[in-house]
């Protein structure tokens, strides 16, 4: 690693602690270069075409394992789109994306055994009508192994706060346990990578922040690499390690605290952004 | 009339209402069978549009002088994965394409039957069905065909399902969408095309959505919805098949008459039953 870049490392370091290190070397290096450690994610020279506009161009970022990243950006500006592109659910119109160490192909194809370690969770998901699927129908649909089936949907529910909730019809919930209960339907086999579109949509503050907290412990207590797309800046802030700030171009990318500036977001969205923040207002999560 | 015992014992009796009753059972349980993922992908009208677009085929059988079933099968194939495409493809709402497509089959059928000279079925047991008709062929055909549906969706179970909920969702866990969506539809088409001669063009459309929304409203699991829906749909074609032989009734409409029957009551009972809704209501985080 080049010494700059070393000496850059260590000051961020001794600020975020030596997980935050190897999210910082996934931001700063090229993407070409993150591949002599292990890399989660790694988006090259990404474009996306949809609706006949271009949509995503020229994007390239890594991510590092066990980070959570933060896509964030003005409405239109493209992070669905990225995140679909990036899961092979839209097609690309060029660049490349690794997952897990694996070139996702021009169909989105993937080898199983590696699409099984991603988990989404989309921007909408709300089944409609009277959708007759119990929640623990649902959850074992995740993935559960045929072996102790049971068991594992049952644990998942649990790990994700849903017990009482296993023979309910998902359209009987509210939108806080349905979020709940596709946490659960991705815990319920081990992943590695999460990627959520606008999770906290539709959730009241409570559900919000229910949900928010849920996250950043099935994080910790299953290794999860997130990349997460929010308008919730906020929350950003306290949560996540680092952010990419998009409009159609990857516009800036780093820590909160550098990427959140009134100034970066002045030039994201345009116009004078302060973000007021109470004196009380702890400044990272513990 | 007021029938009895023994006029049922002779009607069972007979070889024809012995051939429409097994074909009532086969064919309502394969349309129940489909329409529980058909409704549950919004595919209602789809169905419909297969229907009225299957006196198309129809007409072309007669103006050919060939045996309708035969045409009609490799007929609804062709047309479900052209309207199928064009759907996907369309930026205009799926409705109201569909209700153009479905409209148009029906008029340019009615008018090259009206052109063509009178023979083979009329058209009244076209748009409505003789299931009286059915030969053995028919209900080998269609006893392949439950079989198929039966293996093809119980093989096929979890990307169905994740279709149903969410395409999206259902892609990320790495379901071939097009692939999935292409196998039902053919499902759905042969099925259209085989149950025609049950209920008639006009009706196919109900035989497939009703015993499904019957079962939708009181179902609380999805095994158990696919189930009840094949069995709304054998269930209520067999009583129907009886009921128009017993009062002497059109035999498509009393199918599905007796179909709509059980929906009522279905209706009547999920008004009843509802455990989850008052548990939700009461739920901290219940939004909206």
């Amino acid at each position: 690693m080049p010494a700059r870049l070393v000496a850059i490392a260590k000051s961020h370091k001794q600020r975020h602690g030596s997980q935050h290190l190897a999210i910082f070397a996934a931001a700063a290096w090229p993407p070409s270069l993150v591949g002599m450690g292990e890399t989660i994610l790694e988006v090259s020279h990404l474009s996306v075409r949809q609706g006949g506009l271009l949509a995503v161009e020229d994007v390239s970022f890594a991510l590092a394992p066990e980070t959570d990243t933060a896509l964030v950006g003005p409405n239109g500006a493209g992070k669905s789109s990225l995140v679909q592109a990036v899961l092979g659910l839209i097609p690309r119109q060029g660049g490349s994306v690794r997952l897990l160490g694996h070139a996702l192909g021009p169909r989105g194809q993937l080898p199983p055994p590696v699409r099984d370690q991603i988990a989404y969770l989309p921007q909408l998901f709300a089944p409609r009508g009277r959708f007759p699927l119990t929640v623990a129908e649902f959850v074992a649909l995740g993935g559960a192994p045929a072996a102790g089936r049971r068991q594992a949907v049952q644990r998942s529910l649990e790990l994700c706060a849903c017990q009482g909730l296993e023979r309910r019809l998902l359209s009987e919930l509210s939108a806080g346990q349905l979020k709940r209960v596709l946490l659960a339907f991705c815990v319920v086999r081990p992943r590695r990578l999460l990627v959520l579109d606008e999770a906290q949509a539709g959730l009241d503050a409570q559900a919000a922040e229910q949900f928010h907290n849920l996250l950043f412990d099935l994080r910790r207590s299953q290794g999860w690499t997130i990349l997460q797309v929010s308008h919730d800046l906020d929350m950003v802030r306290r949560s996540c390690d680092r952010v990419l700030c998009l409009n159609r171009r990857l516009r800036c990318a780093g820590s909160p605290d550098h990427a959140l500036s009134p100034g970066q977001l002045a030039q994201l969205y345009g116009h004078h952004y302060a973000p007021y923040r109470h004196q009380h207002e702890p400044a990272a999560q513990p | 009339m007021n029938p009895d015992a023994s006029a049922l014992l002779v009607l069972l009796g007979l070889p024809f209402m012995q051939r429409a009753l097994l074909a009532g059972l086969l064919t309502g349980g394969l349309g129940g069978l489909l329409g529980s993922v058909a409704v549950l992908r919004q595919m209602a009208f789809f169905s419909d549009a297969l229907g009225h677009a299957s006196l198309l085929g129809l007409t072309l059988a007669v103006a050919l002088g060939l045996n309708p079933t035969l045409v009609l099968l490799p007929f609804a194939v062709v047309f479900a994965l052209v309207v199928n495409a064009v759907v996907r493809r369309s930026r205009l709402p799926v409705d109201a394409l569909l209700n153009i497509i479905y409209s148009a089959s029906l008029a340019i059928a009615v008018l090259a039957l009206s052109r063509l000279p009178r023979q083979g079925p009329g058209l009244e047991a076209l748009l409505f069905g003789d299931i009286l008709g059915v030969t053995w062929l028919d209900l080998g055909l269609i006893a392949g065909l439950l079989l198929l549906a039966v293996v093809l969706l119980a093989r096929h179970r979890r990307s169905q399902i994740l279709l149903c909920l969410d395409e999206p969702l259902a892609r990320s866990r790495g379901v071939d969408a097009e692939r999935q969506q292409l196998l039902f539809v053919v499902l759905l088409a042969l099925a259209v095309a085989l149950a025609i001669k049950a209920v008639g063009v006009l009706l196919i459309s109900a035989f497939i959505v009703m015993p499904a929304c019957g079962a939708r409203l009181v179902s609380r699991g999805f095994s158990g919805y696919v189930l009840l829906s094949s069995a709304i749909g054998a269930g209520g074609a067999v009583i129907g098949l009886l009921a128009s032989g017993l009062f002497n009734l059109p035999s498509g409409p009393a199918l599905v008459v007796v179909q709509l029957l059980g929906f009522v009551l279905a209706l009547l009972a999920s008004a009843t039953d509802r455990p989850g809704a008052a548990a939700s209501a009461s739920s901290p985080d219940r939004v909206g």
